[in-house]
């Protein structure tokens, strides 16, 4: 690698890693916010979008490309599109989080939040506080599509397989509703869900 | 040494504007060829023979008022052509289009960026620019636009399966998802469009609904929808989602030629990028000649086609295919 011209190849890559690092981490809290305080439902979805996509960004920065491609492919792109189309097609408009509902939801809400917050700060300083500021060893295969893969299928096959069974019955599930309602309104009905 | 950053920002820059170059000139041989398969000429005044045609486009598209309607949601409405047409010129980063050469001191790539996981990066970049084409039908508070942009929704997600599919049978003798490993390898053994074949006539026939390209264009069926998803855009706005529509049929022919036919590799004499620029203007023109040949489908035989047709052969592929490739093995 040619050094840059000023400061020496590895500064500049660290600091693009932390600009990156801080853009997306901003990205992610901004657009989680956007996603509760929209009025539209079309403007949460597509923050939800942009927050799925900041955290493929994060995967990146860890080294899983494999997974912040298939977080774009799987989750950003064809489960949101599910979302935009039933919205765009109901349309109307959802209430502001804090119009109406009584006061202590909005107090519950944030004080269980808070404590969400400070028992991963603790749990994380507790259980690898002294671990931090050592660098992982990572293996050149690490978040390869090969090294997933075999995971999958030696370590994790378990979860793996009833994750699949669990898929499966979801879709005949999906399929058996979707008929039931076209059989209701007869065979011509409009196929709204898709 | 591996190339520095700065070649692979020349390599972006060459290969974007020689991408907009073959979008400009896309477009006339579409309607050169158009107009000799229904027996008249085609635009033949700017210029001789025409060739001055996407120039005078290009200028009246800028000049044009940019009109905006009055219920449209300003922001969403102008990002949503800008998103479109950056994912359609940002997938062909990966599409190698040379083996790479070896400049002075530095080893240079034949594609913008080669990363190992080349090909899900390609369909997660077009599964992004399908959200142009929805919000821009949606921001434009028109029903035309709306139920285009529903339709376009339906239609890219039914047939993204299928299209998603029909490669796993390539990547399984590849043994890659790197789409350099996935062309060498075919240089080494045999194009995958002959041991491929219903891998390949899926991918194509889901890539051209893909692409909204006729017989599949009902996003934009100008009969029914005036013109779908973009019928209250104008000027540039407009001529950045009809980009977007013309790169991404450029870039999956591209993906066409780099997963079947060798990419870069050619029968015989060591050509390099120009077999490649050859083979992809090949299935550019038999993308035109469908246009011409074959009327639109209706909606539902269109979904009917997807699901109960394209899906389960192009399962089926991938299902056969992997059992060989382990049995050979």
């Amino acid at each position: 690698m040619s050094a840059s011209l000023l400061l020496p190849a590895a500064t500049v890559g660290n600091l693009l890693v932390w600009i990156v690092w801080i853009a997306a981490a901003f990205a992610c809290l901004a657009s989680g916010a956007a996603v509760v305080s929209f009025t539209n439902p079309f403007y949460s979805a597509l923050a939800l979008i942009g927050n799925l996509g900041s955290l493929a960004v994060l995967y990146l920065l860890l080294e899983a490309e494999f997974v912040a491609a298939a977080q774009v492919l799987v989750y950003a792109g064809a489960v949101m599109v599910m979302f935009l189309f039933v919205i765009a097609y109901l349309g109307g408009q959802a209430d502001a989080p804090w119009a109406g509902g009584p006061r202590w939801q909005t107090v519950g809400a944030v004080t269980a939040a808070a404590a969400l917050l400070v028992e991963v700060i603790v749990v994380i300083g507790i259980k690898a506080g002294g671990r931090l500021s050592d660098e992982a060893a990572i293996r050149e295969s690490f978040g390869s599509p090969a090294e997933i893969g075999r995971l999958f299928l030696t370590d994790h096959l378990l979860a793996f397989e009833i994750t699949s069974i669990v898929l499966l019955v979801a879709a005949v599930g999906g399929v058996i509703l979707g008929s039931h309602a076209r059989s209701e309104t007869g065979p011509a009905a409009p196929d709204v869900q898709a | 040494m591996t190339e520095p950053w700065w070649i692979s920002l020349i390599k972006a820059a060459v290969v974007i504007n020689l991408l907009l170059g073959v979008f400009a000139y896309t477009t006339l041989l579409e309607r050169k060829v158009m107009g000799r398969m229904q027996l008249r000429y085609g635009p033949n005044r700017a210029g001789p023979f025409g060739v001055l045609q996407p120039i005078a486009d290009l200028v009246k598209l800028i000049r044009k008022e940019a009109f905006t309607p009055t219920q449209a949601l300003d922001v969403p409405y102008i990002v949503a052509p800008v998103l479109s047409a950056f994912t359609a010129l940002a997938a062909f980063a990966v599409i190698p289009f040379g083996e790479g050469w070896h400049v002075w001191r530095w080893d240079v790539t034949g594609q913008i960026v080669d990363v190992p996981i080349s090909l899900i990066l390609i369909f997660a970049l077009g599964s992004v620019g399908i959200y142009g084409f929805i919000v821009g039908g949606w921001a434009s508070e028109s029903k035309y636009s709306l139920l285009g942009s529903m339709r376009t929704c339906a239609q890219l997600v039914s047939y993204e399966v299928s299209l998603a599919l029909s490669v796993l049978g390539v990547v399984l003798m590849g043994q890659s998802l790197s789409l350099t490993e996935i062309v060498e390898k075919q240089g080494d053994t045999i194009w995958f469009a002959v041991p491929q074949f219903i891998g390949l006539v899926t991918f194509f026939v889901a890539g051209v609904a893909e692409t909204s390209r006729a017989p599949f264009d009902l996003p934009e069926a100008e009969s029914e929808l005036v013109a779908g998803y973009h019928t209250e855009y104008s000027g540039m706005r407009w001529g950045l989602f009809q980009m977007a529509e013309y790169v991404n049929m450029i870039t999956l022919s591209g993906l066409c030629v780099t997963l079947f036919f060798a990419g870069w590799h050619g029968p015989w004499a060591p050509l390099g990028p120009l077999w490649f620029l050859l083979k992809v203007a090949v299935i550019l023109f038999v993308f035109i000649w469908l246009r011409t040949t074959l009327p639109r489908l209706r909606y539902d035989q269109l979904m009917a086609f997807g699901w109960k047709v394209l899906l389960p052969v192009a399962t089926l592929n991938a299902l056969v295919t992997a059992l060989l490739v382990v049995a050979i093995d």
